[in-house]
């Protein structure tokens, strides 16, 4: 089961894409379950694809008490709920050209779900060609499912992060926007501006807005196009590569494409992001 | 309300926006955006010759959330004193659209009350101007 519409687009691994058309004539196959993963916490409830369950963010996979994601065994009790085991083919999907998938997608990917795509475009492509919005909330029989120990080799720490300021093969995204690179702003325009104490970011940073890896119809750019924004800020496969923006979910956008479009074998994401950096003591900042 | 039932009373908002569409004799007419957003909404507002507000509608485009809240908004302010609206409280609003949900973008929540608010004072500023004169 692949998405091979992909392939033209030049990707390192383009099975981990699968097209809207693709994801249409495949929307009875038990052995798939959608999962929709927005920014915006109505529009699940708005509509969404036949047989999707939804991901809210905000209570489904973040610990209650710690600044965490949820255990083990909590994956384990959520993709048992929504009637996933470790053979489904988990397809994500979400608005903002897929930014809270690849936020999901990279999470899954920690806790050892491979067989995973992401849908090119996302609900705006899907919505843009006219296919259809359902409002049933599906219901499926839990599973026994066994997640693995966390595989932390693709999320940093701050001290991570910390240890590399010097490091001459690590490089550092920052992919918010200039505004909050340059400590303008701490949140996106439009967004509450709290969350860190100071603005800037964080030095060696280069400024590589995550969005610029999308086109306007919210699909990824092609490996060519990917290839020139990221070596053009000297980005490039042999380096080790760690991505960050504010809370770790927009930098999850550049991992997957990184990682998986671009294949580069060594990428991190720094959850922790600027909401830790701008409000750690002492912490390293450049501010121009 | 749980936070699944502050989602559906959004959406039912969103859904089935109340008192949209222009408004003939409007007193109050002013557009308020958020570019981040693409919200743009128009608040239309008429007061009643003892000074209460008896008739608002809104028009627009935006996301869930704004144009959720702008409905809102509109069910609330029926007879109240220009004054009264521009005491409302944000934060209030906030409380009643559902805090969890909308803390995330207060900037939407808020953009009807705040212009709905705006044009109110301009409105109110233009009557006593007139009234001095």
């Amino acid at each position: 089961m692949s998405g091979t519409e992909t392939n033209h687009a030049g990707y390192v691994h383009p099975e981990v894409l699968v097209e809207t058309s693709w994801v249409a004539d495949h929307l009875d196959v038990p052995a798939i379950r959608l999962i929709e993963a927005d920014e915006d916490v109505l529009l699940y409830e708005v509509g969404h694809l036949p047989g999707a369950v939804k991901l809210d963010w905000h209570v489904d996979v973040q610990d209650p008490v710690t600044r965490d994601f949820i255990s083990q065994k909590g994956f384990e009790q959520l993709m048992s709920r929504w009637g996933i085991d470790n053979d489904t083919l988990i397809v994500l999907y979400g608005d903002k050209n897929n930014w809270y998938a690849c936020y999901s997608f990279w999470l899954f990917r920690m806790y050892g779900h491979t067989n995973m795509k992401i849908m090119n475009g996302g609900r705006q492509k899907w919505e843009a060609e006219g296919r259809p919005f359902v409002k049933d909330v599906p219901q499926y029989t839990p599973t026994s499912y066994k997640a693995q120990p966390m595989d932390e080799s693709i999320r940093a720490y701050r001290d991570d992060v910390a240890a590399g300021l010097r490091d001459p093969n690590r490089r550092l995204i920052d992919v918010r926007s200039p505004q909050e690179y340059t400590g303008e702003l701490i949140h996106m325009v439009n967004y509450p501006q709290e969350g860190a104490q100071r603005g800037g970011h964080i030095p060696t940073a280069k400024n590589i807005p995550w969005a610029t890896a999308a086109n306007p119809d919210g699909t990824f750019k092609s490996a060519e196009e990917l290839r020139q924004i990221y070596y053009g800020k000297d980005v490039t496969p042999d380096k080790d590569v760690v991505t960050y923006c504010r809370i770790g979910e927009r930098s999850a956008h550049t991992w997957f494409a990184l990682t998986y479009l671009l294949g580069y074998p060594r990428v991190r994401n720094y959850d922790g992001s600027w909401t830790e950096w701008g409000n750690l003591v002492r912490a390293p900042i450049e501010k121009p | 309300m749980d936070r699944q039932e502050a989602i559906e009373f959004l959406v039912d908002h969103y859904e089935n926006p109340r008192n949209y569409g222009p408004l003939e004799h409007a007193q109050v007419s002013l557009s308020g955006g958020n570019p981040g957003c693409a919200d743009i909404i128009t608040m239309h507002a008429h007061f009643d010759q003892e000074g209460k507000l008896d008739a608002i509608r809104w028009e627009g485009e935006g996301c869930t959330i704004s144009r959720a809240a702008a409905s809102y908004v509109t069910e609330i302010v029926d007879g109240l004193t220009a004054e009264e609206i521009e005491n409302m409280s944000f934060e209030d609003l906030i409380e009643q659209l559902g805090r969890e949900l909308v803390m995330t973008r207060p900037t939407c929540a808020t953009l009807a009350l705040g212009t709905l608010k705006k044009g109110v004072h301009e409105y109110r500023m233009k009557a006593l101007a007139e009234k001095t004169e």
